[in-house]
């Protein structure tokens, strides 16, 4: 015989958990092993509620006097019958549950976001992207050394950033196999080396706007916002791959972990500055190119502007002095 | 390049005394014993005692300097007291065991010099030499070294130093902590000077007596100050002080140094002492060539801070093998690196706020830094840092570092512009 409609147990995002055929009414829920509908809530009574079917063809939920009651969800009143729609979800005890009949109307179907991020979820991107990020390092590690270096040194030192990410790549890899059954390595990977490729641009950028720029803290802006976007843009991506979030979810979860972690370095960052030192905390960016092409103050405007200095000190002695 | 500093400022460590006569040294018979006979009684003790704990927290040397009962001794001996009048007392122990307070009548921070007023009638006191005194001449040093009992030292007059903030006396001779404040005295037992650093191996420097006698006479009313005023006047001496040895320093005078292609200042005055050195190894790609200039001395303001040094260092760094990005690399290392070896605590200086910019100057164009703190306890009183980094180049790069110490921030600014304009590219 076939399915009149379905009654559904919802968890508590509103998600199917089960799925019940009806074949024909009247229809019993209830704790009891006699119910079509049997629930293992321990405040639902043995025989809780009866669905029937009147002449008109409407379907009408009954309480069979229980304990707990019967709560249609559309209203918090607890009632002793109502009506039920293809849709219609409802409480007893503490289990929700929707009734569909079966042609109930259905959503459209979504586009896979995953299907649509093709050309960076393909292996080929993440061979690529390693690639380009194992050049890049080997640049970084090149021009960064004041000595003369080794190709041995060069290995080295990209085989130390190469090695940290191919294990945090594994890791969310198991992680995915865990969860959704699929290592989904590359995509791990790809996601990885666009993070350490944006933070690599987000630096240089910041270090030439700093250079041009001094009295504007731009090394600091970008390491503190800047790379809480990497982190928040690292994690979205890598549970996209690693979990059956939703995408809401998700982007609560990255924007946690990287408010977490920019707050936290925040926090330490202010701690240091206001422990009292003597080391002198100042940018001194310099960079080779011709002079004629470098902004420029006047000597007397960098004179004059020590005035400001002046003031921030004279500021930090008075609540020494209302400190001591 | 810091660590050159500290050590040098470390060796000039202000402690004083006595301790091994030189070997070489012509004894004539009798002639140490009697003056130590005849003046040791002038001559004494200093402590200064935290009173909650009743114990000693420095010592150091004094003499009766007239029949009133007022000591000479060094101001960094009883500075604990100038910066801390109620915690601290000053005890004054005569070469018989009897002590007495002592009150301060008046403190010389530039010569560091302190008069202390007792209550005792001393039994005669100790004349200052108003004659010079001759390069050679031998001379006796009395005080209380490392706090073993009096003692006496003898060595040599060798002259006054031009190299230091005002001339001192060269003294051959061993001092050592403890006899800080002592008299150093002639064969007919007059004062020439006050024993006031050593800078080890028998390199010794007194303050000139006449410096003493100014101070006497300026507190000859025996007027007694309120002791919270000893700090400002502190203040008010080091910042007077300024103008004496900053004034026209860096102007159009200041002698120059090619460390090619750049045409630097150097030497501003006798009492600053200059240094090079290169730094080639083969191993490194790159060439360090150093230019130091620093006052061989200062004013001690207390255990932890000091006051009017004045140093300025060029460091040129250039490679024919490094290409521009590694070369900035190190360049950038280099400007940004090292702190201005300046000590401090918390409750005596702010901590260092900087500026950067881009300068363009009359001679080309760098990098400018200006860090600065301020004395909390001294007021208008800064330490400032200026370094600068010259543009331009590819291969070749000059960091220059001004440091100054205990000046008004109008000097630092001042000194700063003046030093920014004498940093000159060769034409």
């Amino acid at each position: 015989m076939a399915a009149l409609g379905y009654i559904e147990i919802l968890d508590g995002k509103g998600g199917v958990s089960e799925r019940i055929a009806v074949d024909g009414f009247p229809v019993t829920l209830g704790r009891a092993y006699g119910n079509q509908v049997i629930l293992s809530d321990p405040f639902v009574c043995p025989l809780h509620l009866k669905i029937v079917q009147d002449e008109q063809g409407r379907l009408l939920a009954s309480d069979l006097d229980s304990v707990n009651g019967f709560y249609p969800v559309s209203g918090n009143a607890r009632v002793a019958q109502s009506e039920l729609q293809s849709g219609s979800q409802f409480r007893i005890g503490h289990t929700t549950l929707r009734y569909v009949s079966v042609d109930h109307p259905l959503a459209p179907t979504q586009v896979d976001g995953a299907v649509k991020v093709m050309p960076l979820a393909s292996p080929y991107a993440a061979v690529i992207l390693g690639a380009v990020l194992v050049l890049l390092l080997c640049l970084e590690s090149y021009l960064s050394s004041v000595e003369r270096v080794t190709v041995a040194k060069i290995i080295g030192d990209t085989w130390v950033t190469v090695s940290m990410l191919a294990t945090w790549a594994g890791m969310w890899a198991l992680t995915s196999r865990i969860v959704v059954s699929r290592f989904n390595f590359a995509r791990h990977v790809t996601i990885a080396c666009l993070a350490l490729l944006t933070i690599s641009a987000l630096g240089l950028v910041a270090e030439w706007a700093e250079f041009f720029l001094p009295w504007i803290p731009l090394l600091w802006i970008a390491g503190v916002f800047g790379y809480g976007l990497v982190l928040a843009g690292l994690v979205y991506g890598h549970l996209g791959s690693a979990s059956l979030l939703r995408r809401r979810s998700r982007l609560w979860a990255a924007a946690a972990v990287s408010l977490i972690v920019v707050g936290t370095s925040a926090i330490s960052d202010f701690a240091a500055r206001s422990k009292f030192s003597t080391i002198m905390e100042y940018t001194g960016v310099v960079k080779p190119i011709a002079a004629a092409w470098v902004p420029a103050t006047s000597v007397d405007e960098f004179v004059a502007s020590a005035d400001k200095l002046k003031m921030e000190l004279d500021a930090l002695t008075k609540k020494a002095k209302a400190l001591q | 390049m810091n660590k050159f500093f500290a050590t040098r400022a470390l060796i000039l460590s202000w402690c004083v005394a006595l301790i091994i006569p030189a070997a070489h040294a012509q004894l004539m018979p009798g002639t140490t014993q009697e003056i130590f006979k005849q003046f040791s009684e002038h001559v004494v003790k200093i402590e200064v005692v935290e009173t909650s704990s009743a114990a000693k927290a420095s010592t150091g040397t004094g003499f009766f300097a007239d029949n009133s009962g007022r000591v000479v001794t060094n101001y960094h001996v009883i500075s604990k007291l100038v910066h801390s009048p109620e915690r601290y007392r000053i005890d004054v122990i005569d070469v018989a065991g009897g002590t007495t307070v002592g009150t301060v009548l008046g403190v010389d921070v530039v010569y560091d010099l302190a008069i202390l007023r007792t209550h005792r009638q001393p039994k005669g006191h100790l004349v200052f030499e108003s004659k010079p005194v001759a390069q050679g001449t031998r001379l006796y040093s009395l005080g209380h070294p490392r706090d073993l009992g009096l003692s006496i030292v003898e060595g040599t007059h060798n002259g006054l130093l031009k190299h230091t903030l005002y001339p001192k006396v060269h003294f051959t001779g061993s001092l050592n902590p403890g006899m800080s404040g002592g008299p150093t005295l002639t064969q007919d037992g007059k004062v020439v000077g006050i024993n006031v650093a050593t800078e080890g191996n028998q390199i010794s420097f007194l303050v000139p007596a006449e410096r003493a006698m100014a101070l006497l006479d300026k507190t000859a009313k025996g007027e007694m100050p309120p002791p919270a005023s000893f700090l400002a006047d502190v203040g008010r001496q080091i910042h007077d002080n300024q103008s004496r040895y900053l004034a026209g320093m860096f102007d159009a005078k200041t002698p120059r140094v090619v460390l090619a292609p750049y045409d630097l200042p150097t030497k501003p005055a006798e009492f600053f002492r200059c240094w090079a050195d290169a730094f080639r190894r083969k191993e490194l790609p790159y060439v360090s060539v150093t230019h130091d200039c620093s006052t061989d001395d200062y004013i001690f303001v207390s255990s932890e801070q000091s006051s009017g040094i004045v140093r300025f260092y060029h460091q040129l760094l250039s490679t024919s093998e490094l290409n521009p990005a590694r070369f900035f690399t190190l360049y950038s290392a280099q400007l940004q690196g090292g702190n201005a070896a300046m000590f401090g605590n918390e409750e005596e200086v702010t901590p260092f706020r900087c500026q950067t910019r881009n300068v363009a100057t009359a001679n080309g164009k760098l990098k400018g830094v200006l860090c600065a703190r301020q004395y909390i306890k001294l007021p208008n009183l800064y330490d400032a840092v200026f370094r600068a980094a010259t543009l331009g180049s590819r291969n070749a790069g000059l960091v220059s570092t001004l440091s100054l110490s205990g000046v008004s921030f109008d000097n630092v600014q001042a000194l700063s512009r003046r030093y920014m304009e004498n940093l000159k590219w060769q034409r």
